[in-house]
């Protein structure tokens, strides 16, 4: 039997898609998002995540950035 | 280059000098939009009136303060030399400087002796613009009433002196003053003296005109004298938040006979450099010793700077430095510099305990002995005694802007001084207070410009760089867990590729250039970790004198010892002049200054001066590496510490890829096994241990003695002494206050007024 999912391929170095792993693992499992972690730079996660992945890396780099006050 | 200089404005300006008017414009109103509610913007400079002669004008006065100063101009150097007496350096890259008028920068102008009209005139001379209105007005508000009055020492006698009869007379209305007045012998008048005018010839020679050569003419000047008793007091009253006339505080070494004269002269072979002269010209510009901080980067020779000064002073001289190291170190530098005799001057440290005979010398001691609040051994006591007692020409104070207010404040009210001398390399604080030295020791006198001292081959040139090291797959994963936040610090220290790139510097800088090697790491844990792994020397807070003093030995004298590692002991005062590589492993969180003095253990100037200048055989002689784990906070802290630097005009290099990809097993922590080991030892050692190492010195970064240590309590580790005190004042905890001052009412002035 052929399963198709239709789904969105993520490829990123490795330690943002450990930041992924991570944000998937402390979501609930209804809400969880990984289809399969490919390896350790490659995941296929469900296809309507983009945006809020995108935001939570945003976040996350916004906090690691330093700006001088003007 | 790039890194380092996202966010200068500076650099626009390289552009043709027509184009420059519209170009400020443009930049203005693309990063700011600082429009006010007129709709008018205040960083539009279109209307300003360029000067025809603009081109050969060395800068821009813009309304709200700031100054633009042109490296390249031909006046760059006169132009640098005013504006360093009047502005505050705010950014000083290569082309193009940034300076802010503040009204604690104008204090300090006057204090040299500058007066208003003289800025103002000496401004608008060298300004493309005519000088915004709003800019005259400033400088006149400011300096209305700054360095109007001096208190002066003389023969022991206390005078409130002033070029201005009406000033003094509305002084003399208040009552504290009037009352401290001491009136001289059936003249109700002011003395009458004559004082001599400056005698640098800087702006005259800048600009020779009649006008400013009023300014070096014989002055008529007031005075009466005060109580010695009061004049803590009148001080006070004459603060801003008074009768706001601030005194400047200035010493007549030259005619004080009561205080017995200190035979030293700076040796023949002790040159000082013209910056060196500069700074001190400042001090004694006008034939008088005038107390004020000079700041000069590390390795530039701040203790020729303060020797010199002693010496020319010959009075008894209290020198202050922040530990036991750097008091042996002082010593040594006015035993090499002046022709001082060996039982003038002697140390006074928790080791050892020397008195100088005679009736004149040098003490060297540090902050701590002389602030020690608890009880002495009686040896000490004879000795702090003497110090209390005696009246000291010249109190040098070392590393300034690391010893806490209250510190100051302490030293200052116990020893009896004269004069007072600041030396610092990094006037910054994370905590802001510098602008309290303004006023507990006097005005900035001289800053120098690291970017010239470099230009000169009196300091090395530093090649910055920032390590960019991506966290393996396993640590960042432990990273990002939430039951993990405590040890986010060891584990972005303790990333393994961090580690590899670090000893691939170390065995890159051992092997090929055989340089000497400094790694700093404040976390205790990485520390331990990496001096054990790469079987090399360390010392940290726990590392007794003796042995530090040894572990340094070897650094300098062994060829088999090139690397030591240090944790944050090492920021201040080790002198190690051998060392010209430093890695940075970890650090103290965003702290701008210690970045700064790190930096500063590898600014002195090594090998041959051709050699080193730009297109010898080394350009850069001295490399500073940061390795930042790149994902983490590291990246934010690392960028933050780094502004002071990228201020002083040094741009920092990224680099990636370190170590090299093909290199394999022989760096430590290659399999994957290894790693793994390592990340247990991390998350199963306790929080305590991982974290960072909590000095005593923390609390107020100056090492505490011994017996103190014992008396530290956890908000006292924790830096909140200030407010923990007023818990105690409570009465729940009175077993610790013992070590604070008893009584409120015999508090100084000064902490009252912080504690009520």
């Amino acid at each position: 039997m052929v399963n198709i999912i239709k789904g969105l391929y993520i490829s990123c170095d490795i330690p943002m898609a450990q930041f992924i792993i991570n944000m998937n693992a402390a979501l609930p499992h209804s809400q969880k998002f990984i289809l399969h972690v490919l390896d350790d730079t490659h995941l296929f996660v469900r296809s309507d995540m983009a945006g809020s992945i995108r935001d939570k890396i945003s976040e996350f780099r916004e906090q690691n950035t330093y700006e001088k006050p003007a | 280059m790039g890194h380092g200089e996202k966010g200068r404005p500076s650099k626009r300006h390289k552009a043709k000098e027509d184009h420059r008017a519209e170009e400020e414009e443009v930049y203005y109103t693309e990063d700011f939009e600082d429009i006010n509610q007129d709709g008018e913007n205040k960083r539009d400079f279109t209307k300003l009136e360029l000067k025809p002669d603009h081109a050969n004008r060395p800068l821009w006065a813009c309304a709200d303060g700031r100054i633009f100063l042109e490296t390249f101009s031909p006046l760059y150097k006169q132009a640098y030399d005013f504006l360093i007496a009047i502005a505050e350096p705010v950014c000083r890259p290569e082309s193009m400087h940034e300076y802010n008028l503040t009204p604690h920068s104008l204090y300090a102008a006057v204090s040299v002796g500058l007066e208003t009209e003289t800025v103002i005139s000496v401004l608008n001379k060298l300004s493309k613009t005519k000088l915004p209105k709003e800019m005259i007005d400033f400088i006149h508000a400011s300096t209305a009433n700054y360095g109007k009055v001096k208190l002066v020492l003389k023969k022991n006698r206390y005078f409130v002196e002033s070029p201005f009869p009406e000033v003094l007379k509305k002084l003399l209305k208040d009552e504290v003053i009037s009352r401290s007045r001491i009136a001289s012998e059936g003249n109700d008048g002011f003395t009458i003296s004559k004082s001599l005018g400056e005698i640098e010839g800087r702006h005259e020679e800048l600009l020779n005109e009649a006008q400013l050569a009023a300014a070096a003419e014989e002055k008529e000047a007031h005075a009466f004298e005060v109580d010695p008793a009061q004049v803590e007091n009148v001080k006070q009253r004459c603060l801003p938040n008074a009768l706001n006339y601030p005194m400047l505080e200035e010493y007549d070494f030259r005619n004080d006979t009561v205080n017995p004269d200190l035979d030293m002269e700076l040796k023949p072979q002790a040159q000082p450099r013209p910056y060196q002269e500069k700074s001190l010209s400042k001090m004694f510009g006008n034939g008088r010793a005038r107390s004020g901080i000079i700041v000069l980067p590390c390795g530039a020779g701040k203790s020729l700077v303060g020797v010199s000064a002693a010496s020319r002073i010959k009075k008894s001289c209290l020198c202050l430095a922040t530990n036991a190291v750097s008091v042996d170190q002082w010593a040594f530098q006015f035993k090499l510099w002046s022709t001082i005799r060996d039982d003038q001057i002697c140390r006074f440290t928790s080791d050892s305990k020397e008195r100088f005979r005679g009736n004149a010398g040098v003490v060297v001691t540090t902050y701590n002995m002389v602030a020690f609040g608890g009880k002495r051994s009686e040896e000490s006591e004879k000795i702090i005694e003497e110090i209390r007692n005696r009246e000291w020409g010249l109190l040098l104070m070392d590393e300034v802007h690391v010893v806490p207010a209250h510190m100051f404040r302490k030293v200052i009210s116990i020893t009896k001084s004269h004069c007072k001398l600041g030396l610092t390399a990094t006037l910054v604080r994370e905590d802001e207070r510098i602008t309290d030295l303004n006023f507990l020791i006097g005005p900035k006198l001289y800053e120098a410009n690291w970017l010239d001292l470099v230009k000169g081959g009196f300091i090395a040139n530093v090649q910055c760089a920032e390590v960019w090291c991506p966290m393996t797959k396993e640590f960042f994963a432990e990273y990002l867990r939430k039951e993990n936040s405590k040890k986010k610090q060891a584990l972005y220290v303790m990333n393994p590729n961090k580690f590899r790139a670090c000893e691939f510097l170390i065995r890159f800088h051992e092997e090929q250039r055989r340089d000497k090697i400094i790694v700093f790491a404040d976390n205790l844990f990485a520390l331990i970790e990496y001096a054990k792994k790469l079987k090399k020397p360390m010392i940290y807070g726990a590392t007794s004198h003796v042995e530090r003093t040894k572990i340094l030995e070897a650094f300098k004298t062994s060829r088999d010892v090139n690397t030591v590692f240090l944790s944050k002991v090492g920021d201040n005062s080790i002198d190690i002049p051998e060392a010209n590589v430093i890695i940075q492993i970890s650090s103290h969180a965003g702290s701008r200054r210690q970045e700064a003095q790190r930096l500063g253990r590898i600014l002195r100037a090594k090998g041959r001066l051709q050699d080193r200048m730009a297109g010898g055989k080394e350009e850069y002689n001295a490399f500073f590496y940061s390795l930042v784990s790149t994902d983490t906070q590291e990246m934010y802290y690392s960028t933050k510490r780094q502004q002071f630097l990228i201020d002083q005009g040094y741009s920092f290099k990224v680099i990636t890829g370190l170590p090299p990809p093909d290199t394999g097993a022989e760096l430590s922590y290659y399999s994957l096994d290894e790693q793994n080991k390592l990340l247990t030892k991390v998350l199963t050692a306790g929080d305590d241990q991982v974290g960072l190492e909590i000095l005593d010195e923390d609390t107020d970064d100056v090492a505490l003695q011994k017996a103190r240590r014992s008396m530290g309590s956890m908000s006292y580790m924790s830096g909140a002494n200030g407010k923990i005190y007023m818990e105690y004042n409570t009465g729940r905890n009175k077993g610790q206050m013992r070590s604070k001052p008893k009584d409120p009412t015999k508090r100084h002035q000064l902490f009252k007024k912080r504690f009520v």
